[in-house]
């Protein structure tokens, strides 16, 4: 229908667009046009050039041509920080096209009064997150709230294609579709490596619409200078303060982006101890700190009040601050697509580059650097994968579909196979998880009095109203598990910490939080009260998940970048005389070798193997590399790992050669061998505690809740035992071991690298001394290891070390 | 070493690493902490434990009581966890459990948890706040008390033991100067972390023997 109609309500949003003198560009139009011709889409461009009208213009000029009352346009938001302002910027929209439509956001944040306008259905536009959307589709009449539904807008789609909100997204998705077959669905996303299968997981099929505008960036390095002594380990970096305080003074405003709270935490500590200017100019952003504070700094970010502000990926996205002028990344960005992104933050003047400083922590890391930009100028981006099957998001779904007007079991695997995350899902899987909503656990394990699913005429609903509560409350993916909230005594919230970090401080003991000296008072009903302190000392929180290992992407470029690639870089001249060393002591790999180095020491003997698969696939082949050497010969192997490659220590190594080691990387059996290395049931028992939350297995009960829901507590790990003794079948005790393979152990990433290994010459060096990439590994915390271990060996060992302890 | 020797207030205490202490001069059998019925509480809010808690703790006991043949069985608190319907199971386990010992006394300092079910109905003696017995105060709480060293549960305490490059969170009696505090006997009991420091004694409890922490 490319008729008159059309054309006249399109121009009332080119003029628009003309009374702030700008023009549609070519795939704004591109994407309204599909949209006019019912198609869905995915538009991909950076931030700042007009995606959300892009994808906004298609509903507007549609709802201009046949006006309608009731929810027509669901836009989906990963932030809740995000909302207000897309709201705003799409109700600007609404006005100009002299729309009807109101516009409400809801998301966790939302007030009573707006929720109460959205149960009364009274808006065309709402924005939200995947968890409210969630949340809508858990009322009985979820499906008469979408009927007038046209199109939905995922917005930021790279955030959340990867990871369990996303799944979440695409079985709310499938609902809705299962409903209305004519619903239009897009998506906005950053740069990917992948571009068509994250279509394919938003919509299933679609155009990819480009914008052409390449920004330019640059990306420079905080080089060493000549006959400065720069460490050859470490991951704070805080000696390059100087230059990163003459950085950030010489901007209007600056994002100093830290790669985990902890380093953010001491960062912001650092620069406020040299802060030339009023306190009140620097801020710290993170993850950890409570909403309140990080909407007032990205409010003042907003209207140009801060000088600067550290931050983690927190920052990462969100709604662009035109003050910005600097980007500071303080150590490696660890990956392309997270040094594209956050050098976007920079820049937003039309025509302007982005600009990022890369401060190095360590001497390696001028390596990465120099490799991540080679990256990028060869567009050689990481791609984000659909996480694929995940059982325990399926069960919160199906309770969620449950609630929201039951289901028929046979209709709801065909509905929910219909999404990329479920496409390959075997019959038996869900049936297995619908019989843990309904009976508690596999067939073969008794759970008297246990029924959360209960079936009538062949319909799954929910009987109870508390289990319906419960499940409300507990709805999303992203969980929190064992933190704390930190609050003065006086009641304002500062945000949250991890139980054991607080469970190690007494009354009156100091700690840096927020940006802030604390003294903890008391801790009660899982909040650690706390005062101000005029002590400048004590410990930092450290929060679990901090470290991203380095891409596949980027490690590629790295041994390419090492090997001589991109030798003429100024990162690369910085490093020749580290790596004038390392070639004397050893040498340098080249693009085809696999570098292995055995060092003795006097606390033991050190073998120090160098894949440059990041430091997930290292866990792993380091447990297989220890059992495999404990085969060879028994005793305790310990292990450490990092990026670049992995150690194993023994008090007494086996005798080794090229040879040896070529067998001992060898991809046979590899299966088997992680199996039998690694404490799988350890590790699956700390991944479970995600998944139980998820799958509603543990309830995260609210203080103010009070103490019925209190009662109900328990630690995801006792469940995890119990289950494993009285229900070995269960189906979320698989999901937890898949996901150790998968994510913790990057298993295909660690195959991958191992047939590359015995593709590869194996280079072998009997070092004296600790050579420059050995040495970071040497200094790291030992992360595992193989040894005898049934109770009754630990606790002789342990009686041993104590007993030694006393000796010493 | 599945048993401890310990002196407290000039007794001697046999601690065991199914975590018990008994005290030989009483012939009296210590724990703490049982939460019977957790598991069938949690089933019905609709969050999945299979059952079977219940039962091993049970067996646990019996096999406590064959090894040091008590006169009494004194229950530091919590004994059970919450309400029981005509449905729960466990109660059943638990009433059989107190005919077969029938010959030993059992004595329950009552606990925040006991005020939901009638532990007395079990043929269990159910004394409110704390009991003396010298050089003793058996309580629930482990607050100091006048005139006694006072035994107590209620903390669920644990401890973090370094075990070459891991550690293990394990369940732990805790001695200090006028208080002691066993660990919770339940298996469906969680770890409230304490500090190693001077003047506590602490021994932790796995399930192979038991550990003496030294500072």
């Amino acid at each position: 229908m490319t008729s008159a109609a059309w054309r006249r309500a399109e121009a009332r949003l080119v003029a628009w667009f003309a009374t702030q003198e700008r023009r549609p560009a070519p795939f704004q139009r591109a994407a309204w046009r599909a949209w006019r011709d019912g198609r869905n889409g995915l538009i991909h461009a950076p931030t700042g050039t007009g995606k959300t009208l892009a994808a906004a213009g298609g509903p507007l000029i549609d709802a201009v041509l046949s006006p309608q009352t009731g929810l027509q346009l669901l836009w989906i938001t990963p932030l809740r920080s995000l909302a207000t302002d897309t709201a705003q910027h799409l109700a600007a929209a609404v006005e100009a096209m002299e729309l009807p439509w109101r516009v409400l956001r809801r998301t966790g944040d939302s007030g009573s009064a707006e929720r109460a306008k959205l149960r009364r259905g009274a808006c065309e536009l709402l924005v939200t997150t995947p968890e409210s959307l969630a949340l809508l589709l858990s009322y009985p009449d979820a499906r008469e709230r979408f009927t007038r539904l046209r199109g939905i807008v995922v917005d930021e789609w790279h955030e959340l294609i990867g990871n369990k909100r996303g799944t979440l997204l695409q079985l709310g998705l499938a609902r809705l579709r299962q409903w209305l077959p004519e619903l239009r669905t897009w998506g906005l996303s950053a740069t990917l490596g992948n571009l068509d299968e994250a279509l394919h997981a938003l919509a299933g099929d679609g155009v990819l619409i480009g914008a052409a505008t390449k920004k330019k960036t640059i990306i420079e390095t905080a080089l060493p200078e000549a006959g400065e002594r720069f460490p050859w380990a470490g991951h704070l970096g805080l000696s390059q303060l100087p230059r990163v305080l003459d950085a950030v003074l010489g901007a209007r405003t600056s994002l100093v982006f830290a790669n985990t709270r902890s380093q953010a935490e001491l960062w912001h500590e650092a620069l406020s101890s040299v802060w030339p200017e009023a306190p009140e100019t620097l801020a710290l952003h993170h993850g950890s700190i409570d909403p309140k504070l990080r909407f007032a700094t990205e409010e003042a970010l907003r209207v140009g009040a801060l000088r600067c502000v550290v931050a983690t990926s927190s920052l990462d996205l969100g709604v662009d601050f035109a003050s910005v002028e600097r980007v500071v990344q303080i150590g490696s960005p660890k990956s392309v697509a997270r040094l594209l992104q956050r050098a976007g933050r920079s820049g937003h003047q039309p025509g302007m580059p982005s600009r990022i400083l890369c401060v190095p922590t360590h001497l390696l890391e001028l390596a990465e650097i120099a490799a991540a930009r080679h990256a990028l100028e060869t567009g050689h981006l990481e791609p984000r994968r659909p996480m694929r099957g995940c059982l325990d998001v399926l069960a919160q779904h199906l309770l969620t579909m449950a609630l929201g007007g039951g289901f028929d079991a046979d209709a709801a695997y065909a509905e929910i196979t219909s999404s990329l995350a479920y496409a390959n899902l075997p019959r038996e899987q869900f049936d297995a998880v619908l019989a843990y909503l309904q009976t508690g656990g596999s067939a073969l394990a008794s759970y008297p009095e246990y029924q959360k699913l209960v079936q009538t005429d062949g319909r799954y609903h929910v009987d109870s109203g508390r289990i319906a509560r419960m499940h409300r409350l507990s709805i999303g993916t992203i969980t929190s598990d064992g933190t704390l909230q930190v609050r003065y005594m006086k009641g304002a919230r500062l945000g949250s910490v991890e139980e054991s970090f607080v469970s190690r401080l007494r009354p009156g003991d100091k700690f840096l939080f927020a940006g802030r000296h604390l003294e903890l008072v008391r801790v009660r009903d899982m909040t650690a009260y706390v005062r101000a302190s005029t002590h400048r000392r004590g410990g930092v929180p450290r929060w679990m998940g901090g470290r991203m290992p380095l891409s596949g992407e980027l490690s590629d470029e790295l041994r390419l970048t090492l090997a001589g690639g991109s030798g003429g870089t100024a990162e690369m001249r910085a490093l020749r005389p580290l790596l004038a060393v390392q070639d004397n002591q050893s040498s340098i790999p080249a693009i085809d070798e696999t570098l292995c180095e055995a060092t003795r020491t006097r606390e033991g003997d050190y073998l120090f193997v160098f894949p440059f698969a990041g430091r997930l696939a290292h866990e792993g082949l380091a447990a297989v590399l220890a059992y495999r050497l404990a085969q060879m010969r028994p005793g305790d192997y310990g292990y450490a790992v990092n990026d670049y490659g992995l150690t194993i220590t023994a008090a007494r190594m086996p005798a080794l050669d090229a040879e040896t080691m070529r067998r001992l990387l060898h991809p046979w059996g590899l299966r088997t061998d992680i199996r039998a290395s690694i404490n799988l049931s350890e590790l699956a028992r700390r991944q479970f505690r995600e998944i139980a939350r998820v799958a509603g297995l543990v309830f995260n009960g609210y203080p103010a809740q009070g103490k019925t829901l209190r009662q109900l507590q328990a630690s995801s790990g006792l469940l995890f035992d119990v289950l494993r003794r009285h229900d070995p079948a269960h189906p979320l005790l698989w999901q937890a071991e898949r996901e150790v393979l998968d994510q913790q152990l990057d298993y295909s990433r660690l195959r991958a690298c191992l047939l590359r290994v015995a593709r590869s010459r194996l280079v072998w060096h009997e070092t004296k001394r600790l050579s420059p990439l050995a040495f970071p590994l040497w200094v790291e915390r030992l992360r595992g290891g193989i040894a005898a271990d049934d109770w009754k060996t630990r606790v002789e060992r342990m009686l041993a070390s104590l007993e030694a302890g006393a000796d010493a | 070493m599945m048993t401890h020797d310990i002196e407290v207030a000039g007794e001697r205490l046999t601690l065991h690493a199914h975590r018990a202490l008994y005290w030989p001069a009483r012939r009296m059998l210590m724990v703490a902490d049982v939460h019977f019925g957790k598991g069938a509480v949690f089933r019905r809010a609709g969050i999945a434990v299979p059952s079977g808690d219940t039962e091993d703790d049970l067996a646990r006991l019996d096999g406590l009581i064959d090894t040091f043949a008590p006169a009494t069985l004194a229950v530091l608190g919590d004994l059970v966890h919450g309400n029981a319907t005509e449905r729960s199971a466990w109660v059943d386990d638990v009433r059989a459990w107190r005919r077969r010992h029938h010959a030993t006394d059992m004595l329950l300092i009552a606990g925040n948890h006991d005020r939901h079910f009638d532990v007395a109905s079990l043929g269990i003696d159910v004394r409110p706040g704390h009991l003396h017995v010298a050089p003793f105060v058996l309580a629930h709480h482990p607050e100091r008390h006048e005139g006694g060293y006072t035994l107590a549960g209620h903390v669920h305490p644990g401890v973090a033991v370094r075990d070459g490059w891991r550690k293990h969170r394990l369940p732990a009696f805790v001695f200090d100067r006028d208080v002691g505090m066993l660990p919770a006997f339940g298996t469906l009991t969680g770890l409230h972390d304490v500090r190693v420091e001077p003047g506590r004694r602490i021994v932790a409890a796995t399930p192979a023997g038991l550990i003496p922490m030294r500072l």
